[in-house]
């Protein structure tokens, strides 16, 4: 089959007079992780439920696997599992409960079930918990589980809606490794998410602003993107103690085109010309050249200039 | 685009529904004690003063003192003489259908006897399944006889010329709970279902769960049956277990046919797991399902006939009854539990009930099948 994974053609959905989601077009290849990222309202989650059929579109069409989310809507509903944001399992039934039910809704034979069942146990290593109801269990395995009977019916694509918002870093690292156990398997996600560690981490990753996607591809491409770096500009990270001084003092300067605050680093942009020991000069000792380092984009930067461009 | 009817899944759905409950005892307890605990409060509550109680009469009197006494009746506020049965048996039958709370029965020498001066004795058939009619007929029939005796010869003193005889169809000791109850079984069966059934789909798409299932292959109509048929046997428990009560604790016999009762209850059980649902498709979270329901509750309390009667209400109440389901089972309910009214008797109200449930539930269904894809 050469269809790719997904695919969206000028995507749109309008409620009222706004386009939530506004004329969105990509293309998914099988395999790997596909990251779509954006600020609050940006229109990810109504994506994600037009790809998954919960939500009819306005215009525009999309195909999972080739086929058409419209019409062959119940055949698309076999092909992919789906978390929804939060946690949507249900709490009152134990784990084992929860993942009966999708087994039976997928309706596989009992034999099947089985199989299943201890298959994605053994994935998610939640076999400890099977008899926990899954309102009491940790943020980090209630998503463990939401994942577990998003599998059982082993489907090659996936939508995963904000799967890590809300649960500690270690739950989350372990979730994202589960997921390139998964992706190196040959399944396809497709991840909404608000981290911007998460989204160095995808194979490829989209980025949508107020509805309109701005930008997709590899994290590389996006950071060659002209908005991105400017020709003839160079980026520097300054490391200081007194941060806002540093900052302060950077801004003030004629030169620096761009500066933003990344935890105990500020990041600049300035011509080529300017040398690390300028900066630190003109810092007027506040830190040496030493703490000046030139550095390449973080899909941050990419964002920020991105949003910002968008804004103006 | 997702089928009307696709029963696919169904299996899961009633596999999680049913671990729901099991999970859940607490609840299904309120649900069964909920409906009993209300019948047990309102059973003994409310009493009333009526006028203008429909009536009829049947005469047999070669004079025109049975005219003249039906004139009083149709002069005074306590009586509305709405027509004239052609025989005894028809009286009677017409309050068994419910058509009259009243009959008046004048005997062949009701004129005769009066004018020679001998008494003589009309009868006054009660239905009794309406305990506050009953009481304001019982109290007026017997002030009519004093009125009419006492005009006919004010000078003799005697007052027992005319002697009116009440005589108390269905419920002779005249106990409120006899028409209360049966009354109230509708509303509470009504209560619980909608708000089961709502509560339980509305929490879903709060939850997120009702995407989660929607994105399965499970069929709209596999997700609505695996949603009603539980709620509907909770509520079927509801009724029996309502009836028992009113049998055993309030000492109400069924005096009609229990089995047609038990048919046209689910007919009425249909209506109401459709409101639920059709709540369902409406709210956006369950404190509105909630508001909603209680929107519905407080016009079937007011205005089905369960405590006030439908004939003193102004037109625009009336139609407005006849827009509530509970109007229609309540009838039923009263017919057969007290009246011991068949369907003969009934066949309006039976009908109307099964065409509510029909339209109800397939509007309901429709809108769900709607929001659902």
């Amino acid at each position: 089959m050469s269809a790719p994974a997904i695919r969206a053609d000028a995507l749109t959905k309008r409620y009222g007079e706004r386009n939530v989601v506004d004329g969105v077009s990509f293309s998914i290849e099988r395999g790997g992780i596909f990251g779509f990222l954006g600020p609050n309202g940006s229109g990810k989650s109504t994506t994600i439920k037009m790809l998954c059929g919960l939500v009819m579109p306005t215009a525009g069409s999309a195909q999972i696997d080739g086929l058409d989310v419209v019409s062959d809507s119940s055949e698309v509903r076999r092909r992919i599992g789906y978390m929804a944001q939060g946690f949507a399992m249900y709490t009152d039934l134990t784990a084992e409960e929860n993942m009966e039910f999708y087994a039976r809704a997928y309706e596989l034979s009992k034999e099947r079930r089985e199989k299943r069942k201890a298959s994605v146990i053994e994935l998610t290593g939640i076999g400890k918990f099977l008899q926990t109801r899954a309102g009491i269990l940790s943020g980090g395995w209630q998503r463990r589980l939401a994942l577990a009977c998003a599998l059982l019916h082993d489907p090659p694509i996936v939508f995963l809606d904000e799967p890590t918002a809300g649960i500690d870093p270690v739950a989350r690292r372990e979730l994202w490794d589960l997921l390139f156990q998964l992706a190196g398997g040959g399944k396809t996600f497709f991840v909404t998410t608000h981290y911007m560690d998460e989204a160095e981490r995808c194979s490829e990753v989209a980025y949508t602003f107020d509805g309109k996607l701005i930008a997709c591809g590899s994290g590389d491409d996006l950071r060659r993107l002209p908005d991105v770096e400017q020709p003839g500009t160079v980026r520097y990270a300054v490391d200081a103690h007194e941060i806002m001084a540093v900052f302060s003092a950077l801004r003030a300067l004629p030169y620096v085109k761009d500066a933003t605050i990344f935890g105990r680093e500020v990041h600049v942009i300035v011509d080529l010309s300017v040398t690390p020991q300028k900066i630190a000069g003109d810092l007027h000792g506040l830190t040496g050249p030493e703490a000046v380092k030139r550095i390449e984009p973080t899909l941050e930067d990419v964002f920020v200039a991105l949003t910002r461009e968008q804004n103006t | 685009m997702r089928a009307l009817f696709d029963v696919h899944g169904l299996n899961a759905v009633f596999y999680k529904e049913i671990r729901h409950v099991v999970r859940d005892p607490a609840t299904l307890a309120l649900a069964l004690a909920m409906p009993l605990m209300q019948l047990l409060l309102f059973g003994y509550a409310i009493n009333l003063n009526v006028e203008h109680i429909r009536s009829a009469y049947y005469s047999e009197d070669r004079g025109r003192l049975a005219e003249q006494v039906v004139d009083g009746l149709k002069a005074s506020r306590g009586f509305d003489i709405v027509s004239v049965a052609p025989s005894r048996e028809a009286l009677l039958q017409e309050i068994v259908a419910g058509k009259v709370h009243v009959g008046f029965d004048f005997p062949e020498d009701f004129s005769a006897d009066v004018s020679r001066g001998k008494p003589s004795s009309m009868q006054v058939l009660i239905d009794g399944s309406d305990s506050a009619i009953a009481q304001s007929a019982y109290g007026s029939a017997a002030e009519i006889g004093t009125a009419i005796s006492q005009r006919l010869s004010p000078m003799n003193g005697i007052p027992t010329l005319v002697d009116v005889r009440p005589r108390m169809l269905f419920n002779p000791s005249l106990r409120s709970a006899n028409f209360l109850v049966p009354g109230l079984i509708g509303l509470v069966m009504q209560n619980i279902t909608i708000m089961l059934t709502a509560l339980s789909i509305v929490g879903e798409r709060e939850r997120g769960t009702l995407d989660q299932i929607l994105v399965t292959p499970i069929g709209t109509t596999a997700l609505m049956l695996g949603k009603l048929v539980p709620y509907g046997i909770v509520g079927f428990l509801d009724f029996l277990l309502v009836l028992a009560a009113m049998h055993w604790v309030f000492g109400v016999p069924i005096a009609g046919n229990l089995l047609l009762l038990l048919l046209l209850g689910i007919g009425f059980l249909l209506t109401v797991l459709g409101l639920g649902l059709l709540i369902s498709t409406f709210a956006r979270s369950q404190m509105q399902a909630m508001l909603m329901a209680a929107f519905i509750l407080l016009p079937s309390v007011l205005l089905s006939g369960m405590l006030f009667e439908r004939e003193l209400m102004p037109p625009v109440m009336q139609a407005v009854s006849y827009m509530l389901p509970l109007t229609y089972f309540l009838d039923i309910l009263r017919g057969i539990i007290v009246r011991g009214a068949g369907l003969r008797d009934l066949w309006s109200s039976a009908l109307a009930t099964v065409l509510f449930g029909v339209f109800v539930l397939g509007l309901a269904s429709i809108r769900f099948a709607r929001t659902t894809s």
